[in-house]
């Protein structure tokens, strides 16, 4: 059956070109859907073409089944990813993560997505080597399709309704599993309370990685003092607006933290203590006159010396252990700040998580 | 390629469904009128309307300048704040001073 959604060109169109020509693409050529590929979708969605997952701002288009299985498709996927790019959508349009903001504000922000759980496995994610670049197409198409979503359905075309002043590369696709594999911890997702059999997807308003070098460290301390200079910038949005952001331990700082018997808790108690400014420094010590920062939490001192911590509490900070077997990496990711809270959602279903269970030492409600 | 078929595209927006409302009536003085100044929290946004208010006041009589502020720059503000600022006042002032 043919819906509004379906438009005839004339034999012999270029068909990659009209969809240029439509303004329908994030700058690179999209894969010119058929019926049989955009039904393909619709099925691994669960049928129902016509059934509307969600609306999405700024435009508040509605995103049907098959308006989610065109941008799939056009993106490059595979029917099975369509349920991982869903899942995605509907954390983004959680109230709290604020999709609104997100797309609108002058901030680079673009929506990280992290899949845990076997669906990242059963279709081929990669969590290893170069897991934030290029070469996989699970990883590459998954994050386009979500970044086609937010463009074609939510309107935020650059200079129009996006107004970011640079963007971020992010803006393309950035979307990576966890290493599961390779990680010494329990899974993320297991961190909040899913059970490891659960796949889910893990999204955050989010700078690009920094990067975190430290070959000398053969302790917790050293490598976690690493990612904390990394933290405490004042340039970052975290430094100056609070709110959520992700760490990632590379595989060989993930084990020489984890021999020393140090726990995800551990971990993020550790930089959430010791990654901060002193107040003097993101005020720049009175020279552009008396600043107070109301982005910052009421309960913070506005005096000189009061140290101003990048998170307001350990629970601020998104662990991953991501990328290859080899290198002594690990990357700092920015959040957008305290406007956006980040959502963890169920692939499969609505289940909730069954928390509490406590993993790591801990227990998260 | 003559009496080929043609081929079919998809649109990938979906529908916005829409709702026509009202503008207000649009004022034509400002002298005596009751200003509502809206600071959204952001950067520079307060010093931005205080300096406009101040440049508007050489110029106007306002009955009353009434300040209020939304809990964050970047979330709609409170509905109940919306129908204090409609009742309270004839016009609004707001910027975003980022």
């Amino acid at each position: 059956m043919e819906t509004e959604t379906v438009l005839r060109v004339p034999a012999g169109t270029s068909l990659v070109e009209w969809y240029f020509e439509q303004g329908w693409t994030d700058g690179l050529p999209v894969v010119p859907p058929t019926r049989s590929q955009v039904d393909a979708a619709v099925e691994a969605l669960g049928g129902e073409p016509d059934f509307v997952e969600c609306k999405v701002p700024p435009r508040y288009g509605s995103l049907t089944r098959e308006v989610l299985a065109i941008n799939v498709v056009m993106a490059g996927c595979k029917p099975e990813y369509a349920p991982v790019v869903r899942a995605a959508m509907l954390a983004l349009s959680v109230k709290a993560f604020n999709l609104n903001g997100v797309q609108a504000t002058t901030h680079m922000a673009a929506p990280l997505l992290v899949v845990n759980g076997p669906i990242a496995r059963e279709i081929g994610m990669n969590g290893g080597c170069n897991a934030f670049g290029s070469g996989n197409r699970a990883n590459a198409t998954i994050g386009r399709a979500v970044r086609l979503i937010l463009l074609n359905v939510g309107g935020a075309w650059p200079g129009d309704l996006d107004k970011s002043t640079l963007g971020h590369p992010g803006k393309y696709t950035y979307c990576v599993s966890e290493n599961e594999a390779a990680s010494p911890w329990a899974p993320y997702h297991v961190e909040k309370g899913f059970s490891p059999e659960d796949s889910a997807v893990f999204v955050l308003a989010a700078e690009p990685p920094h990067s975190v070098t430290n070959h000398v460290a053969n302790d917790p301390e050293g490598i976690l003092d690493s990612i904390a200079s990394a933290m405490t910038t004042i340039a970052n949005n975290n430094a100056v607006s609070s709110g959520h952001c992700a760490v990632v331990i590379g595989p060989e700082h993930a084990r020489t933290i984890a021999a020393k018997g140090w726990t995800r808790h551990d971990v993020r108690n550790y930089l959430a203590m010791h990654a901060y400014n002193l107040f003097s420094e993101i005020s720049f010590s009175g020279r552009y006159g008396k600043i107070y920062n109301r982005n910052l939490p009421k309960w913070y001192k506005r005096e000189p010396d009061a140290r101003i911590p990048i998170v307001p509490s350990p629970d601020h900070i998104h662990l991953f252990v991501i990328g290859g077997e080899a290198g002594r990496f690990s990357a700092f990711i920015p959040g957008w700040g305290h406007m956006s809270s980040p959502v963890l959602r169920s692939i499969e279903t609505a289940a909730q998580p069954k928390a509490p269970v406590c993993v790591d030492g801990t227990c998260y409600l | 390629m003559r009496n080929a078929p043609d081929q079919l595209v998809f649109d990938p927006r979906g529908v916005v469904e829409t709702e026509r409302l009202a503008r207000s009536a649009r004022v034509r003085k400002l002298e005596g009128l009751r200003l509502a100044v809206l600071d959204n929290t952001k950067w520079n946004a307060n010093r931005l309307l205080r300096k406009t208010v101040a440049r508007l006041e050489q110029n106007y009589a306002f009955a009353a300048v009434n300040y209020y502020r939304k809990e964050s720059f970047s979330k709609e503000a409170d509905p109940a704040l919306i129908r204090t600022i409609a009742a309270d006042n004839d016009i609004v002032l707001t910027a975003i001073g980022d």
